[in-house]
């Protein structure tokens, strides 16, 4: 059951990041990246982290993605022009990421025993457990990650938000626009 | 893992919450009290909460705990944190203090003169000093989770200050390099963290060393992905292509704190990293017979930086291209003091970076100075020891510095580097490095001289008047000046420090 | 637990569950046409049927039969997908509900399709995801009318969603769980004293709830996604029979899960409002004594919403955005602090 739900899954999160990558209208790039954030709320559960695979779904599908939504519609972007990209990113990028990949992928085949695995089963971390990793043990990266998202929302307003019109200024209004 | 008390967790980390009150602080001043207020007031100010927040850090690190060492190694303070983090400190405030000459706006009918770059004076500092939190936990921690914050919080305040300058295209331009860049490297860098943790199921470096001695093939990889994710933020070549851009199109002294600061904490935790955390992976940088590990991968990008950041700089026309390009071929020598992992070549290393961060900050404060003449591009700095002797007596010391001639700070640096690199154990195989490494400082000889030709030899452009700066810059780079041939002269003065 | 059983069990309580909802839902919209009218000094649908109760039926009938139009410059995929989302995610956060006490009968719990850990959180989760019906919906018709209506819609849930979520983190810290069966048992001890809105001092969380309920379902007073004087009728203007249908049937089925919510978490669910004052009246009686307090309750507070309707005028849009974040955000703020002060000194840890 829980093997086929992951490959179920981790099947949908493949693809819709695919899709994301080859859509090229924006609205269903980002509608396919809410299926690769959802699909990734639901591998979560099977790893047992419930709580997680919620907040995934509230925070990433409920209110990232509807903002990038929010923005395409407002916006009204339309299908991307797509260009040629540089000829080297054709005669070199695509053979080095796939092998690249391919290297990876026999590295891992390989040598994967050596890498530690979690059991899917049905044992569920509770709630209580999470915070008590969170805010006892993990309590120092949990407070910089919220001086983190100060900061984050700090520059997003300083590098977005208008100058207030100024004397000596006049001249260069404009570009800023 | 076990439970930290939260009054021991506030007393670890005294110095960066007066740093994050400090920087609320300014914010809050200027947003309030200084709301609609001159900007020479508002500069001034600002600068002085950054200074006096910094200041109070540095004496909470000097009187806190000497030592101590929280659960799987999230905080680790000894003798030598301790020193690197007062330098971090000290970077800023003479970063605060240069940042004056940036913000003071251009004097009427100058041609090509720029206003001030900014009119978020209290965002510019606060966002300083969120920087240097950020550096402070960098560098005192050894756990994987904080490292990888830590790098991530101090990144996006350099995104942001790259970017500050909205009324430039090449900032907003930089900014953007410079994000999908480090977005890139920091997920080479998460796979790389998370491939080691599975191997090692820990995320603690003293852990992990315990684990990390087999050099299997997956270790490899997840040694190479750190590399590339550490690679990006010491800009070595090949992960240096952000650097040109984002050292020419951010605002000078933000440029300036990428190149100083942020160098200094980051090559100390890629230091910290591989001789702590995967020790013993190191295998053998033999031109002949080399052995799979870190020493190899690192040899190679070492050379490639030195190679190309040096070689590249000889073609500049921007002065700060060509700072950048320098920069490079700096971070070549550094990665030669880690592959060299001694406990002397670690102390080399800091003594080099220190050096490196205090001139190469100053030769960014003489830019800033100019900036308001829109001074960019070399062929502008002709004649300057006319225009601005001070100015050009300063760029002088932080160029020969940098060239790493005899009396000054840079030439000790790079000697006693070099010194341990050759001393390191022969296994590693470095000699080869090293003679590139000389080879390539002389090269650098070249360019840094053409820029002082053009600075002390070139006639003064017609209708070219004198340059003045302010009183703070020009202290400011005066003390730097100073301490730079100080060091040069004693270095017995901060090797006493640098020395475990 | 036999699986065949917990599976035969379970579609059978979906079903039931399912026909039950989509009922209330149909009779929900007679109510306010009744309410209202009332309201509004008239008599309401009282043709069809007995007091106009047949009325459901014939819309229903009416809107099926309708001619299924599919504009021209639609997005297609889009513009189709965009009511069955709306739809879906409002029929599944009731699975999480729990209807009266926990009766089990062979293992499976009779009155809840799935009792989950974390039950409150998927309500949140799905109804999250309901934007995208609307947001979608706006987007693909090509109309100007819907694309503004979708987009204010898709900002007043974002911006009431956080009002909403620490509105009840209250409520959870009290109970100390997210199970919506232990937060309703947290209040079932002395009727109804120990409700959260009374007992739990939840009183001012319960009217932070209650008007960032409204504005998600897109109720009155903030029912600007629709405003028919500006926006014809809003994201839902290209939409005609069975997809219209769908669009109303989730926003009445939205206002019915909202309104066993906050049953749930303030006025504690199935529990009487008596507590344990009168002696158990054999097993059968105890079984639906609960669901009966449960569907009062709900009926209640659907009774509110369409009075709130008859009532109130609507917002400007600036009010409403300035209202749920300066106003309600700041307020569920305060809440939380004073409540986990409150229970850190009240309750050793």
């Amino acid at each position: 059951m829980h093997l086929v739900l992951f490959f179920i899954f981790g099947g949908f999160c493949v693809a819709g990041a695919l899709n994301l990558l080859l859509q090229r209208h924006p609205i269903n790039s980002a509608l396919s990246l809410i299926v690769v954030m959802t699909s990734l709320a639901v591998l979560y559960l099977l790893l047992g982290a419930e709580f997680l695979a919620a907040v995934q779904v509230i925070v990433y599908s409920g209110a990232i993605m509807v903002l990038f939504t929010f923005v395409i519609m407002l916006l009204n972007a339309q299908r991307e022009e797509r260009t040629h990209g540089s000829r080297a990113a054709y005669i070199l990028g695509f053979p080095g990421a796939a092998a690249l990949f391919a290297l990876l992928t026999f590295i891992f085949i390989s040598n994967g025993k050596s890498l530690g695995f979690a059991v899917l089963g049905p044992d569920m971390v509770s709630t209580s457990q999470l915070s008590s990793v969170l805010f006892r043990d993990l309590l120092l990266p949990f407070e910089v990650t919220s001086v983190l998202i100060l900061i984050a929302i700090l520059g997003a307003v300083a590098l977005a938000r208008h100058h207030e019109p100024h004397k000596d200024e006049s001249k260069t209004q404009g570009k800023e626009r | 893992m076990s439970a930290v008390s939260y009054s021991q967790l506030v007393w670890v980390t005294l110095p960066e919450i007066a740093l994050v009150v400090a920087a609320l602080a300014v914010l809050a001043c200027d947003g309030t009290v200084l709301r609609g207020a001159a900007i020479a007031r508002r500069r001034g100010v600002a600068a002085l909460l950054a200074c006096v927040g910094s200041v109070a850090a540095m004496l909470l690190v000097g009187s806190g705990p000497a030592s101590f060492h929280l659960p799987d190694g999230m905080l680790v303070m000894d003798g030598r944190t301790r020193v690197v983090q007062v330098a971090l400190l000290v970077l800023t405030i003479l970063t605060v203090l240069l940042s004056e000459a940036m913000l003071t706006p251009a004097a009427e009918g100058v041609a090509g003169g720029k206003t001030a770059f900014t009119h978020h004076i209290g965002e510019y500092f606060a966002l300083l000093l969120f920087a240097t939190v950020a550096v402070l936990f960098l560098v005192s921690t050894q756990n994987f989770l904080l490292i990888f914050l830590a790098l991530e919080f101090l990144s996006l305040v350099l995104y942001i200050l790259t970017g500050f300058d909205k009324q430039s295209q090449l900032s907003t331009e930089a900014a953007l390099k410079y994000f999908l860049f480090g977005g890139i490297s920091a997920a080479f860098l998460l796979f790389g963290i998370s491939l080691i943790y599975g191997l090692s199921g820990s995320i603690d470096l003293s852990q992990i060393a315990v684990a990390a001695l087999q050099p299997d093939p997956l270790w490899m990889i997840a040694i190479v992905m750190v590399v590339v994710g550490f690679g990006f933020k010491v800009a070595a070549a090949p992960f240096h292509l952000w650097a040109p851009d984002a050292y020419q199109g951010a605002p000078t002294i933000s440029a300036g704190f990428v190149s100083s600061s942020s160098k200094v904490a980051s090559f100390f935790i890629f230091a910290q990293v591989l001789t702590l955390g995967v020790f013993g992976a190191a295998g053998s940088g033999m031109w002949h017979g080399a052995a799979p590990g870190w020493v190899p991968v690192l040899c190679v990008v070492a050379a490639l930086s030195l190679l190309l950041g040096n070689l590249a700089a000889l073609v500049q026309t921007s002065l700060r291209r060509l700072l950048a390009y320098s920069a490079i071929g700096h971070a070549g020598y550094l990665l030669l003091a880690i592959i060299a992992h001694t406990p002397q070549s670690t102390s080399a290393l800091l003594y080099y970076v220190f050096t490196y961060a205090l001139t190469v900050l100053g030769a960014f404060g003489v830019l800033a100075a100019l900036e308001a003449q829109g001074i960019d591009r070399i062929a502008d700095v002709a004649g300057l020891s006319r225009r601005a002797p001070f100015l050009s007596a300063c760029m002088l010391v932080f160029l020969l510095s940098l060239a790493g001639i005899p009396p000054l700070a840079g030439f000790f640096g790079k000697f006693w580097l070099f010194g341990t690199a050759l001393n390191a154990a022969p296994q590693l195989g470095l000699f080869w490095l090293v003679m590139l490494a000389i080879l390539m400082s002389v090269v650098a000889l070249v360019y840094y001289l053409r820029v002082l030709k053009q600075i002390f030899v070139a006639d003064v452009p017609a209708n070219a008047g004198a340059i003045h700066s302010g009183l703070v810059t020009r202290v400011t780079l005066g003390v730097m000046a100073a301490a730079t041939v100080v060091l040069g002269c004693d270095p017995g003065l901060l090797i006493r420090w640098v020395v475990r | 637990m036999n699986f065949w059983w917990f599976l035969l069990l379970s579609i059978i309580k979906i079903a039931v569950v399912l026909v039950i909802l989509l009922t209330a839902v149909a009779y929900t919209v007679l109510l306010e046409r009744k309410v209202v009218g009332r309201i509004q000094n008239r008599w309401g649908p009282s043709r069809v049927g007995p007091f106009g109760l047949l009325q459901p039926l014939a819309d229903g009938l009416k809107l099926f039969l309708k001619e299924d139009l599919l504009p021209t410059a639609v997005y297609k995929p889009l513009y189709i997908l965009a009511p069955v989302i709306a739809l879906a995610c409002a029929l599944t956060s009731i699975a999480v509900v729990p209807f009266g006490a926990d009766i089990k009968f062979k293992g499976v719990d009779l009155f809840q399709i799935a009792n989950v850990n974390i039950g409150l959180l998927v309500i949140l989760a799905v109804t999250s995801v309901g934007v995208y019906g609307i947001a979608l919906s706006g987007w693909s018709s090509n109309n100007k009318y819907s694309l503004l209506g979708a987009l204010r819609s898709s900002a007043q849930l974002v911006s009431y969603e956080l009002a909403l979520g620490l509105s009840l983190v209250g409520v959870v810290l009290r109970a100390g769980s997210l199970n919506l069966r232990t937060i309703v048992d947290v209040q079932a001890t002395h009727g109804a004293l120990s409700w959260n809105i009374f007992g739990g001092f939840q009183i001012v969380a319960f009217f932070v709830y209650l008007t960032a309920a409204y504005a998600e379902t897109n109720r009155t007073p903030f029912d600007l996604p629709e405003a028919e004087s500006e926006l014809t009728a809003g994201y839902h203007t290209e939409y005609s029979s069975m997809k219209f249908a769908m669009f109303f049937m989730s926003e009445y089925a939205n206002m019915i899960t909202v309104s066993c919510v906050a049953t749930l978490l303030f006025l504690g669910g199935w529990s009487s409002p008596f507590g344990h004052l009168f002696p158990s009246f054999g097993p059968v009686i105890d079984a639906i004594l609960p669901v009966f307090w449960f569907v009062a309750k709900v009926f209640f507070f659907l009774f509110v919403y369409i009075w709130v309707r008859g009532t109130l005028p609507r917002f400007r849009y600036d009010q409403l955005m300035g209202f749920g974040w300066k106003v309600l955000l700041p307020v569920a703020i305060a809440n939380i602090v004073v409540t986990s002060l409150w229970l850190g000194f009240t309750r050793p840890l």
